[in-house]
């Protein structure tokens, strides 16, 4: 139901006299929020309050509480459930935080949500309105910091705002290119009394104008026939899907496309499960590292449509070799500011991705064109996958991390959900597991914020309950939010957490080998000496194993993924592993290192590569 | 470049903040800027003048154009506007300089708006280039103090280079 769209019948609290942090509490009620994420204090004590006492008003048959309130160990690791639980349900993810400190703690996960467009809400208790800006106890400036980072920022100064503003920040973290709200609350607004209306708006009516005619916004007919002219004309037609097939919920729109028109669909780390990963036309990853044979088909085809991506560097390292051969450029986002910032294109659309690929679909129909036969290109693309597939050292004694998550994949099937940090487990995983469905793969993509795997896959968990779900995780990332441990303990998450421990940061120490001589500086040696086993029984894991031996793999991982409960399985992999296809930073896919495990169509020196002034 | 940027935004605290985040957090600096409200007291008219590669500005626009207070942009390079700027001068008038600075503001069709036994105190309006050239004849006899407005610019025609 679209928020916009109230029953015009009052609210049963409607001319209630409350006071503000009731009114918060009872918005979130009425946004249908079930679960907040947050760590208390001084400044925000008034509406934890409220949540508890909304609690025992509302109690379940079941005793249960109708708001769930999960306290992490640090206030990031509440801005990561909530984006875990944003993302794995594509519901608004909510967190609560104190003043100062508690707020500045959520930066990396605002700008996080920011970077990968994911709608959560943040309310920030603040120092009352007669203390801003002396230099209070905790008191920072939020809206200051923030209006950097997130899509809007609040500060309600006025309380007579207040309901209107909570109200307001869920419709504009879920509309257009969804994203990020904070809204930061003074104490004495908090404590204030006044009438609760509920249905009361801010003011967005030219916000809401634009996001509704982008929503609903077809392809004009002239510009959808000269598209689908053009992939009928194409020879070897290809579709780069991003993140913004997620957002908009158009997988199975674009899956239909792929197949109505034969186009394969290489996709972005945040695209992965837009379309099944097991797909006949699905090419995987494409980009920095890609599969080789979904980097091949952007070397080779003729015509790229981008859908709801955006060109990044991760991506288009060299934006002006990037698909050289593409003849026609086409792109299609919600946001315009994405449109020809990287590569001019022969034609694009503004609106949303489903709309667009909907009325495209309709075109075809009505217009009956007929896709040109693009069996031969796509004969080819199945030999590509053929020829050059992935490869690691299979006969290695030590244990290969892509060998663990083949064997996890065998067990998941491409069904769970899945979390990362951020690394080289990272991109192994978004290599070599499968996500039949979008929302299952969790991973911080733009920012690349290590530590976000364990939380995330905690607020996923609440979000979807009845999922697996998995963290797949780096003894580096997850290190940044360990205390989360004791979070999945203490409130029986039964997060599966696969460490993938190579003693160090592989992805810092793989771009030393290539790009700085090997001179390891700050990687040397391995970067703690942490028994992960022992920090995970010490939160009261009743499930934590480590393995050491590869032949052990497969049966501890059904013993771990079969655990009632947490469960923690630190295996010790090859330190020297690395992620390949890589193609170096700032180069083009020609450039691309394929490793010793992965055919090269076109063999490159790896030594030639100099990148240090790239990132 | 040079580019002369108006920008209508909602009257509330903050906006300023965050369109000069957009600058600012790319390294550009805001030669000048000049902010008051419109002819709807809800909207405030920001005037800006930046210096910077033509695609960055043009990409600085667009993303201006998705902030939720902002409610239209404008970049009146390129197309055929007037602009002014107010500037405020101190100059010394002392018997020296009081006859030439008179004469100076003569030409100039300036206004002198305060004046006492050794300064003048100067009102000025117009284009960069008169503005400049006023106060590189001033500048001799002896400028104590400048207050500018920032420039304030529109569109000459009817037409809307948003559209």
């Amino acid at each position: 139901m679209s928020p916009t769209r109230r029953k015009s019948s009052a609210h049963p609290l409607s001319g209630t006299t409350l006071p503000g942090s009731d009114i918060i509490v009872q918005v979130l009620a009425d946004e249908g929020v079930d679960t907040v994420f947050g760590y208390s204090g001084g400044a925000i004590l008034p509406t934890y309050d409220a949540i508890f006492r909304y609690n025992e008003q509302h109690r379940t048959a079941n005793h249960a509480d109708p708001m769930k309130l999960i306290v992490p160990a640090n206030e990031q690791g509440a801005g990561f459930m909530a984006a875990g639980y944003a993302r794995a349900t594509g519901r608004v993810g909510v967190f609560l935080v104190t003043s100062g400190p508690g707020a500045t703690n959520a930066v990396t996960p605002i700008r996080d949500c920011m970077a990968d467009s994911i709608p959560v809400v943040m309310i920030s208790g603040q120092v009352p309105t007669s203390a801003i800006g002396t230099d209070a106890f905790q008191e920072a400036p939020i809206f200051n910091i923030m209006s950097s980072c997130a899509k809007q920022v609040y500060m309600v100064t006025d309380p007579e705002q207040l309901e209107a503003t909570v109200r307001t920040a869920f419709e504009i973290a879920r509309t257009g290119r969804p994203g990020p709200v904070v809204i930061d609350v003074p104490k004495d607004v908090q404590n204030w009394e006044g009438p609760y209306d509920g249905k009361v708006m801010l003011d967005i009516g030219r916000y809401r104008k634009r996001i509704e005619h982008l929503k609903n916004r077809a392809v004009p007919v002239r510009e959808g026939r000269r598209l689908l002219k053009a992939i009928q004309r194409a020879k070897r037609p290809l579709i780069y899907a991003g993140g913004g097939v997620v957002a908009a919920g158009a997988s199975a729109e674009l899956t239909r496309f792929a197949e109505t028109f034969q186009v394969p669909v290489v996709t972005t780390l945040m695209g992965i499960g837009a379309i099944d990963t097991t797909h006949p036309l699905c090419l995987r990853m494409l980009g920095m590292h890609g599969t080789a044979y979904a980097n091949y088909a952007v070397e080779d085809c003729d015509l790229l449509l981008a859908v709801g991506a955006r060109f990044d560097d991760r991506v288009a390292g060299n934006a002006a070799e990037f698909a050289p051969n593409a003849r026609f450029l086409a792109h299609i986002d919600i946001d315009e500011a994405e449109i020809g910032k990287v590569k001019t294109v022969d034609w694009h659309h503004v609106g949303d991705a489903r709309t667009a690929l909907d009325s495209l679909l309709a075109l075809q129909k009505e217009e009956q064109i007929v896709s040109n036969d693009h069996a031969a290109w796509i004969r080819q693309v199945a030999k590509m996958r053929e020829q050059y597939p992935m490869g690691y050292d299979r006969d290695s004694d030590a244990i290969q991390p892509q060998y663990v998550l083949e064997e996890l994949n065998r067990l998941t099937k491409g069904e769970a959900i899945v979390s990362t940090g951020v690394g080289q487990h990272q991109m192994w995983a978004a290599q070599f597991l499968d996500f039949r469905e979008p929302r299952l793969w969790l991973t911080s993509g733009s920012m690349g914020t290590m530590g976000f795997g364990l939380p995330a896959a905690i607020g996923a968990w609440f979000g979807r309950p009845d999922h697996i779900v998995v963290d797949v995780d780096g003894d580096g990332s997850i290190r940044m939010n360990l205390g989360e441990l004791e979070t999945a303990t203490t409130y029986g998450v039964p997060v599966k957490i696969l460490l993938l421990n190579n003693e160090g940061d592989g992805m810092v120490r793989q771009w030393q080998r290539l790009f700085f001589g090997n001179r390891f500086s700050g990687s040397d040696k391995s970067l703690h000496s942490k028994d992960f086993v022992l920090a995970a029984e010490a939160d009261r894991f009743t499930f934590a194993q480590r393995v050491e031996r590869k032949a052990d793999v497969p049966k501890a991982l059904q013993a771990w993924l079969d655990h009632d409960g947490p469960a923690f399985l630190d295996v010790r992999i090859d330190r020297d592993a690395s992620v390949f296809p890589m193609v170096p930073p700032g180069k083009s896919y020609r450039d691309m290192i394929t490793g010793d495990f992965i055919p090269s169509r076109t063999p490159v020196s790896e030594t030639e590569t100099e990148a240090a002034d790239l990132f | 470049m040079r580019h002369t940027i108006a920008v209508w935004v909602q009257n509330e605290f903050g906006v300023l903040t965050r369109v000069a985040n957009l600058f600012s957090g790319r390294g550009f600096n805001i030669e000048s800027l000049c902010v008051a409200p419109t002819e709807d007291p809800e909207i405030s008219r920001i005037t800006m003048v930046t210096r910077g590669d033509d695609a960055v500005i043009d990409q600085i626009i667009k993303q201006l154009r998705r902030l939720l207070p902002v409610h239209r942009v404008e970049d009146m390079t390129g197309f055929a506007h007037v602009e002014r700027e107010l500037v405020l001068v101190k100059v010394r008038a002392d018997d020296e300089t009081r006859t030439e600075v008179t004469r100076l503001v003569e030409i100039f069709r300036c206004k002198i708006i305060d004046a006492s036994h050794d300064t003048f105190v100067i009102e000025v309006t117009g284009d960069a280039g008169k503005i400049e050239a006023f106060l590189n004849l001033l500048k001799p006899m002896g400028i104590k103090e400048i207050a500018r407005s920032g420039a304030v610019a529109m569109v000459r025609t009817a037409a809307d280079p948003d559209l």
